[in-house]
């Protein structure tokens, strides 16, 4: 007997990158060099988030031939992002083999109402979330991993923190609550009851949760760790930095040593420059990434 | 009962829980003071390739095969069976210690990660496959087949060592369970070399 593309298969691989760190890359150099530095998983695009937020336009699922250039130059899970809503692209990417795929706030949305129907597809996939509420109705629709949305593509880790702690408040909420009670969280976040009830018998997200958007350096990361994260996608904060390889590795060594400040300043000396950052009060509510999806 | 668990990325927390509820006590290994007084080891699934690097920095690897040498019960999943295996095909090896050659991500990728039954000793049950690795090759009589998936051997022992390319901490069912707590046990018998 055997099954491809269950929950459980879905799931399990994001089980197997926890504690490790997915980087977006742009092509199959910066694939070896991730790779190289410790990565589990690489994230192919086109243009990494600050560059995308830097040129505007519509942002789109990258090319396929970038997509396949990076799967056939590593051993490592190939992620690639559709547009929230554009299950085409989403069948394309699943036709392609990849490893994950992520619905994502980071390119321009092609549906204002509908989220993919994720159960659809061979792949897993990962969506990003500022809350349970979103969290869970992602989960609904078949995500098999959760991630903050942060602030993509500004070095600036302050919206990741804020979603993180949100959704953890919210999750201790549900875990605490009186059974009679979980009605009325449903409706109060938005959240599908039956996702609720599995939250309240595991007493934990039914998937796993990571953090990402806006995470430039080893503290970062080690920060999100120790906020309950299970894992770390950086983006533009490595191929943006003064010293891609060393700074990869140096995130590397940071999430699995999250816990320990000596060897967190150890690995963070001599790192070079980081990407310079952008605060999120001078972006205007158009330019929050994090507003899309719902 | 201590039970170390290589917790440098991966699903080691999973073992974690497998340990607890055996009532034995998990230890999660991140430098070399963590690998003190440990009666069994577990190295999980994950990422072999990341393990090691973060193995370049943290060097704990040649202070665990000291203890696998030892004598002491040890098991492997998946990427870990990787990590143990004399021969690699697609990647390199690492903590050579079982006789045996395996594959990397020799299903393919991702859409083709499967849940299978396996013959697991004489027990029957469905178990996940994510981005597994084969034994291509048993490469000395040491080497036990304990596990099957159809014909495909999916599990082996020799002597203290036992490397499984499915993932039974994801479904820490009864008979499994009471697999681990017998042998995590007999190690308490073993000698040391």
């Amino acid at each position: 007997m055997k099954i491809e593309s269950t929950n459980k298969v879905k799931r399990g691989l994001a089980e197997m990158l926890k504690g490790g760190v997915i980087m977006d890359v742009v092509n199959a150099e910066q694939a070896r060099i991730a790779e190289k530095a410790g990565a589990s998983a690489v994230m192919a695009l086109e243009r990494i988030p600050a560059d995308i937020r830097a040129d505007g336009g519509v942002a789109r699922m990258s090319s396929v031939g970038v997509i396949q250039e990076v799967m056939d130059s590593v051993s490592i899970p190939v992620m690639a992002k559709a547009r929230i809503g554009h299950f085409v692209e989403a069948q394309i990417l699943d036709s392609l083999g990849i490893d994950f795929m992520d619905e994502s706030e980071v390119l321009t949305p092609a549906d204002e109402v509908n989220h993919i129907n994720k159960q659809n597809f061979k792949a897993p996939f990962v969506c990003g979330a500022t809350g349970l509420g979103e969290a869970t109705r992602r989960i609904a629709e078949g995500a098999s991993m959760i991630r903050t949305k942060g602030e993509a593509g500004t070095g600036n880790v302050v919206e990741a923190v804020r979603h993180m702690r949100t959704i953890i408040n919210e999750l201790n909420e549900v875990i605490a609550c009186d059974e009679n009670e979980v009605v009325a969280l449903s409706k109060k976040f938005r959240a599908p009851l039956h996702v609720l009830e599995e939250i309240k018998e595991l007493k934990k997200l039914p998937v796993v949760n990571f953090a990402a958007g806006g995470i430039a350096t080893p503290a970062d990361a080690a920060l999100m760790m120790q906020l309950g994260c299970d894992g770390v996608f950086v983006g533009s904060g490595i191929f943006k930095s003064g010293d891609p390889a060393e700074r990869a590795e140096a995130i590397v060594i940071a999430t699995t040593n999250f816990n320990d400040p000596k060897v967190l300043a150890e690995i963070s000396k001599d790192l070079g420059e980081p990407m310079v950052g952008i605060n999120i009060d001078t972006l205007s509510e158009e330019e929050k990434l994090a507003k899309r999806g719902w | 009962m201590k039970v170390g668990i290589l917790s440098f990325q991966g699903s080691f927390l999973d073992h974690s829980k497998s340990i607890l509820s055996i009532g034995a006590t998990p230890v999660l290994i991140k430098n070399e003071a963590d690998i003190y007084d440990l009666d069994a080891l577990i190295l999980p699934g994950g990422e072999s390739t990341a393990m090691k690097k973060i193995d370049s920095y943290l060097k704990v690897f040649s202070v665990l095969d000291d203890f696998i040498k030892s004598g002491k019960p040890t098991l492997s999943t998946c990427a870990g069976t990787i990590l143990l295996a004399k021969e690699v095909i697609g990647g390199d090896t690492t903590i050579p210690n079982i006789d045996i050659q395996v594959t990397r991500n020799a299903y393919g990728r991702q859409t083709e990660s499967f849940e299978g039954s396996v013959s697991f000793y004489d027990n029957n049950d469905i178990y996940c496959f994510i981005r597994a690795p084969k034994i291509t090759n048993i490469l000395t009589d040491k080497v036990e087949v304990i596990a099957k998936h159809n014909e495909e051997i999916v599990g082996v022992k020799q002597d203290n060592i036992v490397a499984l390319t499915f993932h039974p901490e994801l479904n820490n069912d009864k008979y499994y369970l009471n697999w681990l707590d017998n042998f995590i046990k007999e190690g308490e018998n073993v000698r040391t070399l």
